[in-house]
This record gives structure tokens, C-alpha cells and sequence, in this order.
């Protein structure tokens, strides 16, 4: 059941793309790139850069031979600026040079004039002047104009969630090589190989065909190399076509943080209506998501936010609409979550002010409105299967939320320098490419004459254990040993036209491929088996453990001679499959329809302890019943949710994403963007497993990479809690990440507090630097 | 600009022409030993973590260092250890390896042989089997896909596997061969080590250098490219500053002593019972393991912890130009940012302090955005004395609040002869921060570090007498 990976990262043999014996001859690129964060380019001067010796030649946007154009959603973001500049880290030019070092070292001596333009890095002043990347979305169900008359209690407010940096131990890169005939071989550090031949194609002006993609695997990925690995991808494929030499582009830790986008900072207004049973009647919220420079996938990160903005709640009355406002930073990106822990942070914001307005605990009103069996989401899905009641029922009866605030009361009264806080989290997130069309996967299984098998997706294997995932499957169709099987690197030639692996869709989508490959294959080998046995048919022919078996008996016939003779009876060993997700639908302008196979569910419940002298917390423990399906590995899927967790901690306390009002990014490096650590880690993280089997999930399973990050909202108000036992005149505000400067101050805010507002960070934190 | 660099890297010995500012982790990657990664070249992800041994009084002392911090100088006459050089022969896995696989304690892989380096280098040290040394042992290194909790598994078992480890470095090294922790070339270290043949030459060149470096843990990564091409002395290569001794009532301590050389020194924890609880403030394993007070103090960053730490105890430093040398109140030492006295042909060479005497008091505050293994945002320190509750003598040191270390004399002279109470330290706060000129930046606003300067100095009093001051009282 181990991630067959596992062992060469242990020993230190496993490859990334610096790792990979290079040719000789190869030569090294360094990005040049804008100053400033918006400008007209009126000169480049090379010259003194080209005189640095070993330096070959500087690119820049007149080399490109095809199309300067690498935007997906929208073709609104060039791969080498030619007349203006948009952020600070916006590539101008590729220096080639002889060494790393050289190529550094050259990069330096560009010189470029710029026309400055204003900076916005505030998606609501973007707004406010109209600096859309795509029309206003909006979801609606009800009516919720009529609803608020029906409301007891309506509460308003905004809410700031802020960026993060993915921080994937390896940064960006790729390597490219000339092949004969104008092709290119191109190894990317990508989670979308396909995205990334597309735009290498676009790039270079031929054909996809000629593009050959191939990832082995990534050091981390997070959703920052879904779409923003394609850039350095062209960029080394169209040093290589230039130079017609092998190229390697590897981002340094600096570059890739100053040049690549994060997760989109949200500024929200919120307006909810409740009825005086705690009762959410109606809920309207207007999402200011900054998309950074251009779109990049923020159109469709803002959808997910859309389809989540209720969280785990039936809400009759909901109006979402959301903006996709371009400023002046990077452009923001995938990050697990895709949307929607912006979307529930919001909506937990909302409830926590309502709470406190009614005055009765927050967990009551998320308890009350949990979504039921058979009810509507907004986007017009009926809820199935439906495990939000299910997952705090259990999580409450098994980690007793009484005790947790009994102890916490004691704990408190009887300490004047320490508070304890909780908070409990429900969750729910859909699993699909809310695009409908990318919810499909192809997949190629081979078996050689020796019995040995492998096999070939676009899955990309980032450390979220995929590929262990599909042996697994392989491994109980055909109920031969794991050891037999072994994955072939991601790569275009063998898996055309994919989705990349994202949505934490690359286990559903890759294995149902390979299951639907492996039983055509499964079929033919019975019946070449039933012809050894002479048996007329293979209906009660089965494979277990290597062994053909006859209903329930063992015969002489083995996985090792049914190959060989399936083979010398020339019977195909390998297919290939297609698997398209059923049932799939939503109508674009109606914004209702059946975006998701199903959902994921789960309650956590966190705990912390705030220190008042200081203002630095510590996260005691987080417990979670989460709604696994049936596990295909508990250890990799364990994994999973607890390493998401911490992302959702890490972004919600102390993962700080800072940029001054020139829109330079002031967190740009590790010793100033801080991500969680090993005393970071709750001293208790106790994530238990609701083993309901998922009907619609290979082997009952369900997806697990996004949705436990989104636990970690909790965090924010069991801190705020903890501080307001401090601090009864601390005002609730809902800025995250709730950093130690932020709880200093609220710990120490007195009753008539004014000017005391946390803005997002780009807001109010850039004003004053 | 090339010198002779020999080491013996795993079970080799290597002797080559190298520049000795080029840092270790470049040359093993070029070598073709990429299970060292590169994470971010500034120490703060411990991807390229490597062992480092080296001769100290007759036996090999082994520690974990940042390869991408270390300029090959530094690891001259040294043994150092990669992942390569853990790995068992064929495909067997040490116990280390196997414990990380057990918990699943590794996703995508980039930072798994820091890891598997650290927890080994820990078995490796001889430190206690605790709980908290082990997850010490392994705080310079970042996972970003595990949540780290499989990791800390998976150190607790192994901690609980080798609970027993001989205290004896002969034994513990034959012990850890024998439990395939190690393999058996390790054995014949000791007797090779010393025999490689290191020059002593300090000097890159004959000029006055341009930088004295230290453990190179902030030069290497302010400045990496400069280092390639400047003058430099290595003061690492000079035996006799890494020593911590007690003379005529003082206490020196040398400017190349490692800040784990300082929290091991029998002097420094008899001066300070309590410095245990502070050490894992700075910086990390790693960090600590290479960064040199010289250098914290040099650096003249108004941030460092090791300056703020020994600035509370009013110091002197030695200032050796050559034949010359001088002494300079630390106090006096910063002009402004990142501008202090010493002069271009000067290196400092010990810190020196007076031991404390009778009833006195210190205690050491640092806040950052993450606890550990991070920069303050801001940082404090105080020795005080009290005569029959009054307070006789006191030093408070602020760091971050001020573009050089800051020595709250003001503060620090009103509370002379005061006795503890909060309205005395209402005051003390209000004069301190008349002291201070904090700016906005990456960690923290103006209005926050002069907040937090106020609530680290009542934190020293609610500490030191938490009979004497409610923290409701200073609110």
C-alpha cells in the first residue's frame, strides 16, 4: 500500500528536472523581467548584457515565431512583454548564456525605460475603475430582495482573505531539446503536460504534433504549476528552437516567487438574514477577487468560489456575484481550493457575526442549516448522498465538543496570561472541473510477455500518491502483486489532449481510465484462459492472486502462462481507454445545472491557545471526521488531509502575502514569507475516517486533495475567540491571515478603538509602508 | 583566486583547485550528488542539508549544516556527509529511511533527504533522545506537502527505537554501523580525517579583505555573487576563535564560537540556568550549527537575536586590526544602519562581559510572525539586579524597533533605583517608546512593533515576577 515513490525520495534518488543528466552543450536561460509594476516599455538596451562573455544571445518578443500569446481562459497575457509592462516580474527577455551564473550575472546589465503608469494592486479601486477581466458573474436561487423581510436578524460586513504563496519545494523549470524535423522535446515541471504543448506550440508557430511533452515528476505543485508552468516551458523550448541547442530554464526561489501568481486575494461584502430560530433565510454576497495582471485561470477559480459561497449549508435564498478584477501583481492562480476556501471563509464570517448579534454560539447556526438529502444547492444540484449532518454528528460525539469547552472554560478562568479558543468547521466541496468538457481522461495499459505491466496517464504525479492510486487499481482488476507494475512517465505522445491534474480529479478521472482499459484487457485474457482450460466460456473464470481459478478453484494456469499464451495466440496484451465523467452538465448563462460527480464532506473542530503577553498563538489540536468513501490507500489519503490542513492553517495565521503601493511584492522571499513548520503543526492532528462507500467513485472511493485545506478556516475564529476571552471589547473582523501583529493588536484594542481596520493586504498595509 | 579545498566527502577524499567562495552545495550537485536539493539558498527550507564533521579535541564532532550557505573554505579539513553517503548498499534502507516510509512521511519527495539527513545527523550527535531535541533536530527543514505531522511520526519512532545510544563516540559510531543507521565506512573516519592535508593560508588573495566571513549564514546569502569575486578572510579556519572561557571576573567569548557552540558552553548555561528555553528562538539547527556571533554582531542587522541577547549584559568588543587591538563598548559599537566602528582591516574577535554577581535577573523575548525559525519582528533583552527590591543595576536591549540594536538607555536608567511595580513600568514603557523609531516592513507596522515592544518589556517583569505584576494591571 506505499507510495511506490517513496523509496527513491527516501535515498535521494528520485529525479526532478535538475536532477537529469544534461547533454553536453547544453545551455542555461535567465528571465529578465519588469521593474515596474505598470508602464510602456520605450527602450531596451541589450548591449552591455551581450558583452558579458558567455552569453549567446538575448530574447525577447520579436524572436517569437508563432503567437506571444499564452493566456487559457482569456488571450489576455503575453509571454514577453513588447509595449508595456503589467506587474513587477512580468518576463521582457531570456539572456542564454554558458553557465547559470553568467546568464545571472548578464540579466543584470538590461537596461529598459519605462513610461510609468498608475498602480492598482486593490481589486476593489480595479472595480471601482472598471478593470474587469470578464464580465460580473452571478449565481441565484430564491429571491433574496423578498427574503429579508422574512429576517429577524440581518447582519452586513466585509470580509479580506489574502493571497498565498504555493511554495512548492521545487521551484518552476523546465528543459527543452531540438528534435529532428522541427519538433521539440520539452520536460516541464508541469501539472497540465498538455496546457503546456499547446502553448509551446502556439509559441514556436507548429503544429501540436511536433510538440513532445514529459513530466516525471513534480516537487510540489499545489495548483501553481497548473497553468503558470507553461511560461518557462515556452520560454526554454523557444530558447532551444533559437539556439538549436538543448535549453534548461529552472526559476530561483526569488524569480519564481516575485514572477509567478498565488492564490487570489478576496475583499467581500456579505449580508446575511436569519429568522429567530437561527435559521439562515437568505445570504448575498459580492466576491472582489484580485486576478492579479491578467486572467490566467481566475474566471474559473471565481466560479468555484460562486458554486461555495454557501459552504455546507442549505440557504433558500442565495445571490453570489462575483468580479474578476485585474491589478498590477502577478497573476493570480490555482491553489488548492480553487475558489472555495475564499468563498466559505466568507460565509463563516458571515454566520460568526450573526452568532454574536443573536447572541448564541456560531456552531449552533451551522448546525441548524447543514445541508439534507435531497435538498438544492443554489446551483440547482440536488445534494446525494449528502454527509454534512452525518460527519459532526460523529465528529461531536467523538471528540465531545461539551468537553472541549468545558476544559476551555476552566482552562481560562483559572489563567490570566493564556486563552484557549475553539471553533468548528464543516465543509463541503464538489468534485469535478467545474468546466464541464475537462472532465475526461485517456489511459494506456501495457502487459509484456514477461507478465510484467505498465502504464501510462496524464496524471501527474506531485507526491499526492496517484500513481500509487492506479496501481492499486490495476493491481485488483487483473489480482496480480503491485510489484509488478510500474507507471511510465507523464507525456504527451502516449496521453493526448488531457485535463491537467487538478480539482483533485487526477485519481477519479486516471483511474477509471486505466480500469476501463484493464477489463477490456481483463476479457480477452479470460478468454484466452477459458480456450487453455477448455472450458466453453469465461463466465466462472476469475484471476485471483496471479492463479486463473474456475468458480472457486485454484487451476494450474498463472498470470505468467496466461500472457505467454495469450501472446503466442496473438491476442492484444495492451489498451487503451477513454473515460468521459457521466452525468455532467451546467448551463453557462443560467449558472444552474449538475456541475459535480458528488460531493466531499467533513466537520472539524479546532483548538488553540492565544498568549496575551505576546500576542502569538499556538494551534492545540485539530480533530476531523472526514468523508473519505472507501479509502483505495488510508496512508496516502491521510496524508493528503493533513497536508492540506496545515496549508489551510498556514493561509488563515501566518502565510502573508505583502506587496507596497508601487506593487512590489515585499514577502518575496522565505526569510519574509513564512510557511508553516514543524512546531507550527497542531501538537494534535486527529482526522478520523467516515468510511461511507461513495456509489459513484472507483472502487467507492472519493477525491481528497482540496477539500481538508479548507478545515483550516476554523482556525480564524478559534483564535478570535480566544482573544475576545482576553479582550471583551475586541471587535470581530474578518481579515485573514489572522497574523501574530493582528492579534497583538486586537488583544489590546480598547473600547472606543478607532481607525482600527485590518485591510486585505494589498488595501490598507501597502499605505502605510 | 582558486585555493586547495580537501575534504572527505562521503568515503571519498577530495582535493581540488576550487573557489573557496563557492558554496558546497553547487559543488555537489555538480558532482552529480543531486539527492541535495536546491530550495531557496537562504537556509530557510533545509532541502540542501548536509553533516559536516569535524576534528575538536581529539574526536570527530558531527553537525547538520545548510550546504547553500557554506562556502567551501568553511568545509576544508572537514568530513561531510550527503544522502549518497547514508545510503546502505543495494537497496537496503537504514532505519531512518525506513521510518519515513513507514508513516508515509514524504509526498512529492523534494525535501525527504534533508530530512532523512537531519534525523540521522541527530543520531549522529549524541544530544538526548527527548522529544523535543529530536523535533529540533529537524526544524530547519520545511515540508510543504505533509503537514508534518507523518514526519513527526515517524522521528518519535525512531527516537524510540534508538533511546539507548552509547554516550561514547567510538561506540555510538560502532553502534550505528551495526544498526545500519550508518555504513561501515564511517568506521575509519576518525584515522583519516586528520590526515588531510588543509592550508592554512586564511586569505583569498593578500590585499586587506574586502569581508571577514564567519559561518557565512548571512554573507552567503545576502551577497553570494559579490563573495565569488571579493577578498575575503575565513575566520572559521582560525581555531582558537571559537573559544569560551572565564578570566579576572569575565567572560570572553570568541567571535567564531557557532551559536551552538554558545548554548553547549558549560559557562554560558552556568551564567544562564535558563538559556535552554530561548535557544530554539534562534534561527534553526542548521543555522545555529554554522552562524557565528562575529558574524551576528558584525552584521549589524538591527534585528539580530544574538546581538539583542548579549547586548542587555553591556558588553565590550575586541577589535583586532593585526598587531593592534581595542575594545569598544557594544553599545557604542552600531553608528548607524548597518554601519558600526570597526574598520576595514579590523575583525572582532571576542565579545566580552562581565559574569554577572549577587541577585540578578535576565530574560530574552522574541516575536515573530512564526515562532521558530524566522526573524523578529521584534526582539528584547534584560539583566537586572535587585537590592532589597530595589532595582540596582539594569540593561534592557530592543531589537527591530531602531535602524541599529538598541540599548534602551533612557528606560534602562529610569528604572535604576525604582522598585517593580506596574505604574513604574507604565512609565518605563512610555519612555522606551520615545527611545524607539521602528519602520514599516515585511514583519510587522510601526504601530504593531511599538505595541510589541511594550508588551515584551512588561513580559519580562510578568516572567521574572509574576508575583509582582498582573498582566490585567498593564493593560
Amino acid at each position: 500500500m506505499k507510495n511506490y515513490d517513496i523509496i527513491q525520495h527516501v535515498t535521494g534518488r528520485s529525479l526532478f528536472i535538475d536532477d537529469i543528466n544534461v547533454p553536453n552543450g547544453i545551455l542555461y536561460a535567465k528571465v529578465f523581467y519588469s521593474q515596474i509594476a505598470h508602464g510602456k516599455i520605450l527602450s531596451v538596451d541589450l548591449s552591455e548584457a551581450l558583452s558579458v562573455r558567455g552569453v549567446l544571445r538575448i530574447i525577447t518578443s520579436v524572436d517569437i515565431p508563432g503567437v506571444n500569446q499564452i493566456g487559457g481562459i482569456v488571450q489576455d497575457e503575453k509571454l514577453l512583454a513588447d509595449d508595456e509592462v503589467h506587474f513587477i516580474g512580468m518576463p521582457v527577455a531570456l539572456v542564454i548564456a554558458e553557465s547559470k551564473f553568467i546568464a545571472e550575472t548578464a540579466a543584470q546589465k538590461i537596461k529598459v525605460e519605462y513610461e510609468k503608469l498608475p498602480v492598482i494592486t486593490d481589486p476593489r479601486e480595479a472595480f471601482s475603475k472598471g478593470y474587469l477581466s470578464i464580465p460580473p458573474r452571478i449565481f441565484s436561487s430564491g429571491n433574496v430582495d423578498t427574503a429579508w423581510k422574512e429576517c429577524d436578524f440581518i447582519e452586513e460586513g466585509r470580509c479580506d482573505s489574502g493571497g498565498q504563496e504555493h511554495l512548492y519545494l521545487e521551484t518552476q523549470g523546465a528543459f527543452s531539446f531540438p528534435l529532428e524535423g522541427g519538433s521539440i522535446k520539452v520536460i516541464s515541471s508541469t501539472q497540465g503536460p498538455s496546457a503546456v504543448q499547446k502553448t509551446v506550440a502556439d509559441v514556436l508557430g507548429i503544429s501540436r504534433n511536433k510538440v513532445e511533452v514529459e513530466v516525471l515528476r513534480l516537487g510540489g505543485g499545489f495548483g501553481g504549476k497548473e497553468d503558470q508552468a507553461s511560461a518557462w516551458a515556452a520560454l526554454s523550448a523557444l530558447a532551444a528552437s533559437v539556439m538549436n541547442k538543448p535549453v534548461k530554464l529552472i526559476l530561483s526561489r526569488h524569480d519564481d516567487m516575485i514572477m509567478t501568481g498565488k492564490r487570489n486575494p478576496y475583499s467581500s461584502d456579505f449580508k446575511i438574514g436569519l429568522n429567530k430560530d437561527g435559521r439562515i433565510l437568505a445570504y448575498e454576497v459580492s466576491f472582489y477577487q484580485n486576478s492579479g495582471a491578467s486572467a490566467d485561470l481566475s474566471p474559473a477559480i471565481l466560479d468555484r468560489s460562486l458554486f461555495h459561497c454557501t459552504n455546507s449549508y442549505f440557504i433558500p435564498n442565495v445571490k453570489a456575484t462575483g468580479y474578476c478584477c485585474r491589478t498590477n501583481v502577478a497573476p493570480n492562480t490555482a491553489f488548492r481550493g480553487f475558489g472555495g476556501p475564499q468563498g466559505k471563509f466568507v460565509i463563516e464570517s458571515a454566520v460568526y457575526k450573526a452568532a454574536l448579534k443573536m447572541n448564541i454560539p456560531a456552531y449552533e447556526i451551522q448546525r441548524k442549516n447543514l445541508i439534507k438529502e435531497g435538498q438544492y444547492f443554489h446551483y440547482g444540484q440536488k445534494a446525494v448522498n449528502v454527509m454534512a449532518e452525518k460527519t459532526w454528528n460523529e465528529a461531536e460525539s467523538q471528540f465531545n465538543f461539551e468537553s472541549i469547552r468545558m476544559n476551555q472554560k476552566k482552562f481560562n478562568a483559572g489563567n490570566k496570561l493564556f486563552k484557549k479558543g475553539s471553533a468548528v468547521m464543516p465543509i463541503c466541496f464538489g468534485i469535478a472541473f467545474t468546466n464541464t468538457r475537462m472532465n475526461q481522461a485517456n489511459a494506456l495499459v501495457n502487459i509484456y510477455i514477461d507478465g510484467s505491466i505498465s502504464f501510462s496517464t496524464a496524471a501527474v504525479e506531485m507526491g499526492q500518491g496517484v500513481n500509487a492510486k492506479i496501481r492499486e487499481v490495476i493491481s485488483r482488476v487483473f489480482s496480480v502483486s503491485q510489484d509488478r507494475i510500474k507507471n511510465e512517465p507523464t507525456n504527451t505522445t502516449r496521453s493526448a489532449n488531457t485535463s491537467p491534474t487538478a480539482a483533485s480529479s487526477g485519481a477519479d478521472l486516471n483511474c477509471n481510465a486505466v480500469y476501463i482499459a484493464c477489463s477490456k484487457i481483463l476479457e480477452r485474457l479470460l478468454l484466452s484462459a477459458a480456450e487453455d482450460l477448455g472450458e466453453n466460456n469465461s463466465d466462472n473464470l476469475k484471476i485471483k492472486d496471479e492463479s486463473v481459478y474456475i468458480n472457486d478453484d485454484k487451476t494450474t494456469l498463472d498470470w505468467n502462462n496466461l500472457i505467454e499464451n495469450a501472446y503466442t495466440k496473438r491476442i492484444s496484451l495492451c489498451d487503451y481507454a477513454h473515460y468521459a465523467t457521466p452525468e455532467l452538465h451546467f448551463d453557462k448563462d443560467t449558472n444552474k445545472g449538475t456541475p459535480f460527480r458528488y460531493h466531499v464532506y467533513g466537520t472539524a473542530v479546532t483548538e488553540v491557545t492565544v498568549d496575551c503577553m505576546r500576542g502569538i498563538f499556538k494551534i492545540d489540536s485539530v480533530k476531523a471526521v472526514h468523508d473519505f468513501g472507501t479509502s483505495l490507500n488510508p496512508v496516502i489519503d491521510l496524508g493528503q488531509a493533513e497536508g492540506a490542513l496545515l496549508q489551510g492553517l498556514g493561509w488563515m495565521t501566518i502565510e502573508e502575502i505583502i506587496h507596497d503601493k508601487n506593487g512590489k511584492l515585499l514577502s518575496d522571499l522565505l526569510s519574509t514569507y513564512k510557511v508553516p513548520d514543524v512546531h507550527f503543526a497542531p501538537g494534535n492532528v486527529d482526522i478520523r475516517f467516515l468510511k461511507e462507500p461513495n456509489p459513484v467513485g472507483i472502487f467507492n472511493s472519493k477525491a481528497i486533495g482540496e477539500p481538508p485545506l479548507m478545515y483550516g478556516i476554523g482556525v480564524y475564529f478559534a483564535i478570535m475567540n480566544a482573544v475576545r476571552e482576553f479582550n471583551s471589547h475586541a471587535v470581530p473582523e474578518f481579515s485573514a491571515p489572522f497574523t501574530p501583529e493582528k492579534v497583538l493588536l486586537k488583544l489590546y484594542e480598547k473600547s472606543d478603538a478607532d481607525g482600527v481596520r485590518y485591510e486585505s493586504q494589498t488595501g490598507e498595509k501597502s499605505n502605510i509602508l | 583566486m582558486n585555493t586547495r579545498i580537501s575534504f572527505l566527502l562521503n568515503d571519498n577524499l577530495i582535493s581540488e583547485e576550487l573557489n573557496p567562495a563557492a558554496v558546497l552545495l553547487d559543488y555537489l550537485r555538480s558532482a552529480g550528488l543531486t539527492g541535495t536539493k536546491e530550495g531557496c539558498r537562504e537556509g530557510d527550507c533545509g532541502a540542501c542539508t548536509v553533516i559536516s564533521g569535524q576534528i575538536r579535541n581529539n574526536t570527530i564532532v558531527y553537525r547538520t549544516v545548510n550546504s547553500c550557505l557554506i562556502p567551501l573554505m568553511n568545509v576544508n579539513g572537514h568530513h561531510i556527509v550527503t544522502i549518497e553517503g547514508l545510503n546502505q548498499k543495494k537497496n537496503n534502507l537504514t532505519p531512518v529511511q525506513h521510518y519515513f516510509i513507514n508513516e508515509g512521511a514524504s509526498q512529492c519527495g523534494f525535501c525527504t533527504p534533508g530530512f532523512i539527513v537531519s534525523a540521522t545527523g541527530f543520531l549522529l550527535s549524541g544530544k538526548d533522545n527527548s522529544y523535543d531535541n529530536i523535533i529540533d533536530a529537524i526544524d530547519g527543514n520545511i515540508c510543504r506537502c505533509t503537514g508534518h505531522n507523518s514526519i513527526i511520526r515517524a522521528v518519535n519512532d525512531l527516537a524510540a527505537e534508538f533511546s539507548e545510544l552509547p554516550e561514547d563516540f567510538h561506540e555510538r559510531i560502532e553502534y550505528l554501523i551495526r544498526r545500519n543507521v550508518l555504513p561501515e565506512f564511517f568506521r575509519n573516519i576518525e584515522e583519516k580525517l586528520p590526515h588531510i592535508k588543509t592550508m592554512s593560508g586564511q586569505k583569498n588573495g593578500n590585499e586587506t579583505p574586502k569581508y571577514f566571513v564567519g559561518g557565512g549564514t548571512d554573507l552567503f546569502v545576502q551577497k553570494p555573487a559579490e563573495m565569488l569575486s571579493s577578498e575575503l578572510t575565513f575566520l572559521r579556519s582560525s581555531d582558537n576563535l571559537n573559544e569560551i572561557f572565564e578570566r579576572d571576573g569575565f567572560c570572553f567569548v570568541g567571535s567564531g564560537a557557532t551559536v551552538t557552540d554558545i548554548l553547549n558552553s558549560p559557562l554560558i548555561k552556568d551564567y544562564f540556568p535558563g538559556i535552554n528555553e530561548f535557544s530554539e528562538l534562534f534561527g534553526s539547527t542548521p543555522i545555529r550549527n554554522s552562524a557565528t556571533l562575529g558574524g551576528n554582531i558584525n552584521n549589524a542587522s538591527p534585528i539580530g537575536d544574538m546581538t539583542a541577547f548579549f547586548l542587555a549584559l553591556d558588553p565590550e568588543v575586541i577589535l583586532s586590526g593585526g598587531t593592534e587591538e581595542r575594545s569598544v563598548r557594544l553599545k557604542n559599537f552600531f553608528i548607524s544602519y548597518k554601519k558600526t566602528v570597526r574598520k576595514q582591516n579590523e575583525f572582532l574577535k571576542y565579545l566580552k562581559f562581565r559574569i554577572p554577581g549577587g541577585e540578578y535577573f535576565f530574560n530574552f523575548e522574541k516575536v515573530s510572525k512564526r515562532t521558530y525559525l524566522d526573524i523578529a519582528s521584534v526582539n528584547s533583552a534584560v539583566l537586572l539586579k535587585l537590592d532589597n527590591n530595589f532595582i540596582s543595576d539594569i540593561h534592557i536591549s530592543a531589537g527591530g524597533v531602531f535602524e541599529i540594536p538598541k540599548y534602551l538607555s533612557a528606560a534602562s536608567e529610569f528604572l535604576l533605583g525604582k522598585n517593580i511595580d506596574p505604574e513604574i513600568l507604565r512609565q518605563a514603557v512610555e519612555i522606551a517608546d520615545t527611545e524607539i523609531s521602528p519602520i514599516s516592513d515585511a514583519r510587522g507596522s510601526e504601530r504593531y512593533k511599538r505595541l510589541l515592544l511594550s508588551r515584551l518589556i512588561y513580559a519580562h517583569f510578568i516572567k521574572l515576577f509574576p508575583n509582582l505584576i498582573d498582566i490585567k494591571e498593564t493593560v
